[in-house]
């Protein structure tokens, strides 16, 4: 996988903003997560077509499409969120670090534990701020210095200099952006491995989805991050691959996200882009 | 359409006739408060009837106007402070006093004597009691309003919880419970603490093994064990300064060490001199149970208090108790001047706490509302448990499909059903299971506890799913993918949401349980005890029975008086039960 | 933080940890089949004493014997629930008149015409009337209620008669009717609505011919429901209605055609089911006597229908909600 440096000028979406915008050049040949085969059903209705994929460790992953593509319908596959619709059902394999998480000998419980997940509207608990970072701490036994957990979470989150000195007031109390920073805390605080982003932005005011789109680019230095979004320019500027599903829950291309944007393979692609479609 | 100049045409649209409609429209808003007003009328006379109002001197209802509430109403105006109010307020008093007067004079003059009301009475309960339920509502949203009420509230409710408190020991044995205390739940709450603070999980783990090995230690030792503390020592240990440590400790969390130590200080203090040597030093008042309801009542008004201040706003509100202590002094001080011949209502200090008689004078709830404490309580306890634990599985541990989710709709449908049992049919199953079949005995506490909690489980249950399922999905969700268990996400996240309303569901449906009296009849609850019950196995009464039973003596002093006084008490419970149910609501969704 | 490892450890939790999990599950499946068994005890508990009963005494008496004397002074015992029938038919039937007409007018007002400030300061109003404790409402019948009555309109009512409670059972079971019905009445769509106004109907043409007609199963429901917590009403009637149970007087008009005056049953005492079960209750509880056993057939009875309304009334609404 080659990160490109380069900037042509017959990008197909006319944004001024980079792609791949960030200095992660080493190719990273570590998968974290692998999609083989899959298949997800909602009763009799198909959402996830026979996909197979690799994505990589420690880069930000966008997967885009239409709405009712399927691309949240794969995210929650992978910390098996999707068990809670008794409806769902799932064929095929996801690894997650060379292990399926769909064998029978996996506890979901322990599999979401290593995945961190935000959602699109942000949801805090009713707790106080520092409570719902050390949410995951308190569940899982953590024995450490749960304070200093709290604290680098909330900078990792850049949120800490505008709560330091309300860590004891509600979650609820913040503003919309902030609160989906503060999930974003909580969702780091355990130290998972890969972070699933459902839209994270898609509720928010510019100003404050572009702190989170720098916050993304930042977490990739230490985790996998993979984002659903329905914004292209968003996953124009903050991804370093992009998969790109269409109706039926196919998945059409996936590549760097440089080249999906400026020289897609399939035609349907380029007029997804573009705009023409979808 | 029509134009200016083509009038002509407008009229061929003609009207419609719209009188059957008006005339249906009066008629359904005449049906809608039809039941409202009988009731309403029915209140009136029964309130009549138990305060011996009929035959309350004119002048006796004057003084007590205008000492008691025309103040508080001009509290309720301070507070609102708007002007239009007031005017309006002012306008309704007099215009209806003057309307009143006028119409009952009509009525009297032209249609008859109408029993046991004067005009003086009519505008008392038409225009002045309406417009007082008005003034509060309007000058709870003034903040000395709300400071008021807030610290009559406190008063009140301590008051009421304190003396449930001592109620309850009337039947539980304080020196078992002492012992429960010192050996199971300080050394659980201490092993808790040390864990939470020196981070040994171990520590509070042991908590719960800690606290059961220290109760059956208790009761073997109170098998053995001969001496005790005084009664008052027990409730100071075991619940006063427990209290007052709450108190201190929630004053502290608002950031105030000093006032922390007042808030829990003071009052422990003043329940311990009061408990202690009240008696002693000739005060009239004293011993364990007013040291109990000393402490109850005085820690959240300490804790209270510090908050007033603390927001600064409304202070002036705390005078409103001041206020109407000093108008009934007023109040009595002035009827004994001038001589005013005062009435002898129904409702009386004797009638709450002396036992029932033949005559109707002597007459007294006291064993009954003992019962009805007692009862409820267990109710609560039980019923509480259960309905919770049945709502948190009916909502968060089910399926939609397979065994569970079969499992699920048969106790969906089940518990619909059970609703609609009639409350007589529970009785039976009272008589037949606890009474003769497990042998609780006929008209014990026990059995009628049980009966009663059976009787209003489905209501708490579906008032406790109804606030667990209004607690978003995305909490939950975003728990879960936190790699929260499914007891974690309803343990941390789904139960603290949806508390203030499983609390409302409940307390309503205890108001339920208050006022049952079919099935204690069939369990054979006694009609009438002339002692306070003494233990969970002895022959109890309870509020409504006793009302029964005299429902049935033939006299007019019972029927006009010793039971509306009785129905008056029952009333005045469920309605402080609703209110707090109510505004425990409204505070919930005023919080979210 | 740390570097992820190759494969990290998703195995499922050790078994104390499952254990607990389950244990909870376990403890909160309990609690709610304790629901369950409520229904099992409270039937078996019924049936077991009430075919005691039919071994005493033939359902055929029971059923069609029209004499109701469980404790006699002297003379036989007799078990016939056909007085009690009537004197519980009396009562629902008279509450009913009450109850229904007011019930759905109240319902209509506050889904068509009530402003939103008026509905939130009726509704609670209303619920008041079903929160009193049913042995106030019967204190009040029996003490301000038939005065009341005697004194304008029945001089020749008795102390104890069925029309006082039968009021006050209708006046109780008004909440009832008009909650249920108003919820049938607020699922109808607006789009009917605005297609009547649209045909230049008047708001009352609307409310009679097009949402009272699109709610009728849920209005039925309600009816249903409210009938059988009537029948099942027991402190109103206890209290205000009196402990006879009689056959009502059949008259014979002119022509020899027979009749029954209602003002006979209306103004004079009578026994329903229920107030016979608390009679004998009042009296001897310690089990193996035959009124005992009586009542757990009298409490079957009930029971029985009840529970037949409940479910028909379930399935009535069930339809009105698939409807929109």
């Amino acid at each position: 996988m080659s990160n490109t440096e380069t900037k042509p000028s017959d990008s197909l979406i006319t944004t001024d903003v980079e792609t791949g915008s960030n200095d992660r050049t080493a190719p990273s040949d570590r998968t974290a997560v692998a999609a083989r085969d899959l298949n997800v059903f909602y009763g009799d209705e198909q959402a996830i077509d026979d996909v197979s994929m690799e994505i990589p460790e420690k880069r930000v992953t966008a997967l885009i499409g239409p709405s009712g593509c399927g691309k949240s319908t794969f995210l929650r596959c992978i910390n098996r969120m999707n068990d809670m619709i008794e409806v769902c059902r799932v064929e095929g394999d996801i690894e997650f670090g060379g292990k399926n998480v769909y064998d029978d000998d996996v506890d979901p419980v322990a599999l979401r534990r290593k995945i961190g997940m935000v959602f699109q509207k942000p949801n805090p608990f009713p707790k106080s701020i520092r409570d719902n970072v050390a949410y995951g701490l308190k569940i899982q036994g953590f024995d450490g210095d749960v304070d200093e957990r709290v604290e680098e979470s909330l900078k990792g989150a850049a949120l800490w200099d505008e709560v330091k000195d309300q860590l004891g007031s509600s979650g609820l109390d913040l503003s919309g952006g902030q609160q989906q920073r503060l999930c974003i805390a909580r969702a780091i605080a355990p130290d998972p491995e890969v972070i699933l982003m459902d839209e994270p932005t898609s509720a928010l005011d510019p100003v404050a989805a572009s702190k989170i789109e720098d916050l993304i680019d930042d977490l990739a230095e230490e985790y996998t991050v993979i984002i659903v979004t329905h914004n292209m320019q968003q996953a124009a500027r903050i991804s370093d691959r992009t998969a790109v599903f269409l109706t039926g829950g196919r998945l059409v291309e996936y590549d760097d996200t440089t080249k999906i944007f400026e020289d897609p393979e399939e035609q349907r692609v380029e007029d997804y882009i573009t705009g023409k479609f979808g | 359409m029509a134009t200016d100049t083509d009038t002509g045409r407008v009229e061929e649209f003609g009207e419609v006739s719209r009188v059957r409609g008006i005339a249906f429209e009066y008629l359904s808003l005449g049906a809608s408060v039809l039941g409202i007003f009988a009731l309403a009328v029915l209140l009136i006379y029964v309130t009549i009837d138990a305060f011996d109002l009929a035959n309350a001197n004119p002048l006796w209802l004057l003084t007590y106007f205008l000492t008691l509430v025309v103040p508080f109403l001009g509290f309720c105006l301070y507070s609102a402070r708007d002007r239009t109010l007031t005017r309006r307020a002012v306008t309704v008093a007099g215009g209806g006093l003057v309307a009143v007067a006028v119409a009952f004079t009509l009525v009297e003059t032209f249609v008859g004597q109408v029993p046991r009301l004067n005009w003086q009475l009519t505008y008392l309960f038409v225009v002045i009691i309406p417009l007082t339920g008005y003034l509060v509502y309007m000058g709870a949203r003034g903040r000395p309003g709300s400071v008021g009420f807030g610290m009559v509230g406190r008063l009140i409710g301590g008051t009421a919880i304190g003396l449930a408190f001592s109620v309850l020991f009337l039947v539980f044995d304080e020196r078992l419970w002492f012992l429960a205390y010192t050996l199971g739940i300080v050394p659980a709450l201490l092993a808790y603490a040390y864990g939470r603070l020196r981070d040994t999980p171990a520590a509070v783990t042991a908590a719960l093994p800690i606290s059961i090995l220290g109760m059956v230690l208790a009761v073997f030792v109170r098998e053995v064990l001969r001496t005790y503390p005084t009664t008052a020592f027990i409730y100071l240990w075991t619940l006063a300064i427990p209290i007052a440590a709450a108190g201190a400790v929630v004053v502290n969390g608002r950031g105030s060490r000093t006032a922390a130590l007042t808030a829990g200080g003071v009052p422990l203090a003043l329940a311990t001199a009061v408990g202690l040597f009240g008696r002693a030093a000739g005060l009239g008042v004293g011993g364990p149970n007013a040291l109990l309801v000393i402490a109850v009542t005085g820690v959240p008004v300490a804790a209270y208090l510090h908050r007033v201040f603390d927001v600064g706003e409304g202070v002036s509100g705390l005078g409103l108790p001041v206020l109407l202590v000093a108008g009934a002094l007023a109040g009595a001080f002035l009827v004994e001047l001038f001589g005013i011949p005062t009435p002898s209502p129904w409702v009386s200090e004797t009638f709450l706490t002396e036992a029932p008689s033949r005559t109707a004078t002597e007459a007294g709830l006291y064993p009954a509302i003992v019962g009805s404490v007692i009862i409820i309580a267990m109710v609560a306890v039980l019923s509480f448990a259960l309905g919770v634990a049945t709502s948190v599985f009916l909502e968060e541990y089910t399926a939609d499909t397979g065994v569970v989710g079969a499992l699920t709709r048969l106790l969906q449908i089940n518990i619909a059903n059970l609703a609609a049992v009639p409350s007589v049919v529970y009785g039976l199953l009272g008589l037949g299971l606890f009474a003769n079949l497990l042998g609780f005995g006929f008209g014990t506490a026990v059995t009628v506890s049980l009966t009663l909690s059976l009787l209003i489980l489905p209501i708490t249950i579906i008032s406790a799913q109804e606030a667990i399922r209004s607690v978003p999905d995305d909490l939950r969700r975003g728990s879960d993918a936190m790699g929260a268990t499914r007891w974690q996400t309803t343990k941390n996240v789904v139960l603290p949401e949806a508390f203030p309303g499983i609390l409302t569901g409940t307390i309503l449906a205890l108001g339920r349980a208050i006022g049952e009296t079919a099935p204690l009849i069939m369990v054979g609850a006694a009609t009438t005890v002339f002692s306070p019950p003494s233990s969970l196995f002895s022959k109890f009464s309870a509020m409504p029975m006793q009302i029964y039973a005299w429902a049935n003596f033939p006299q007019a002093e019972f029927r006009y008086g010793v039971v509306a006084a009785g129905v008056i008490t029952l009333l005045i419970i469920l309605i402080g039960m609703n209110g707090t149910a109510i505004l425990l609501r409204n505070r919930a969704e005023r919080g979210n | 933080m740390t570097d992820s490892t190759e494969s990290p450890d998703l195995q499922r939790r050790s078994g104390l940890t499952r254990l607990k999990e389950g244990t909870y599950g376990g403890f909160f499946a309990a609690c709610a089949v304790i629901t369950l068994l409520t229904t099992v005890a409270i039937i078996a508990t019924l049936l077991s004493d009430a075919l005691m009963f039919f071994a005493e005494v033939p359902i055929r008496e029971f059923l069609f014997s029209t004499s109701w004397s469980p404790n006699p002074r002297g003379g036989g015992q007799s078990f016939g629930i056909v007085a009690l029938v009537i004197g519980t038919l009396t009562v629902t039937i008279t509450a009913a008149f009450v109850a229904l007409p007011v019930g759905t007018l109240t319902a209509i007002y506050l889904s068509e015409y009530a402003t939103s400030s008026a509905r939130s300061i009726l509704k609670p109003l209303l619920e008041i009337l079903a929160g009193i404790p049913t042995v106030v409402y019967g204190y009040f019948a029996l003490v301000y209620i038939t005065p009341a009555l005697k004194a304008t309109l029945f001089p020749e009512m008795s102390t104890f008669n069925a029309l006082s409670a039968s009021l006050m059972v209708g006046i109780m079971t008004i909440p009832m009717v008009s909650s249920i019905s108003e919820d049938a009445m607020s699922a109808v769509p607006d789009d009917l609505r605005q297609a009547g106004y649209g045909l230049g109907a008047t708001k009352f043409e609307v409310s009679t011919g097009i949402v009272v007609p699109a709610s009728i199963s849920g209005i039925a429901s309600s009816y249903i429901l409210a009938v059988s917590r009537a029948i099942g009403e027991t402190m109103i009637v206890v209290v205000a209605m009196g402990a006879q149970a009689r056959m009502p007087a059949v008259r014979e008009t002119l022509l020899g055609i027979p009749y029954i005056n209602p003002t006979d049953v209306l103004l004079d005492s009578g026994m329903t089911i229920t107030v016979a079960m608390v009679q004998i209750a009042g009296g001897d509880l310690t089990g193996g006597t035959i009124p005992y056993d009586a009542m757990f057939a009298l409490g079957l009875t009930l029971f029985v229908v009840t529970l037949v309304m409940n479910v028909l009334s379930d399935l009535i609404a069930e339809r009105y909600r698939e409807e929109y």
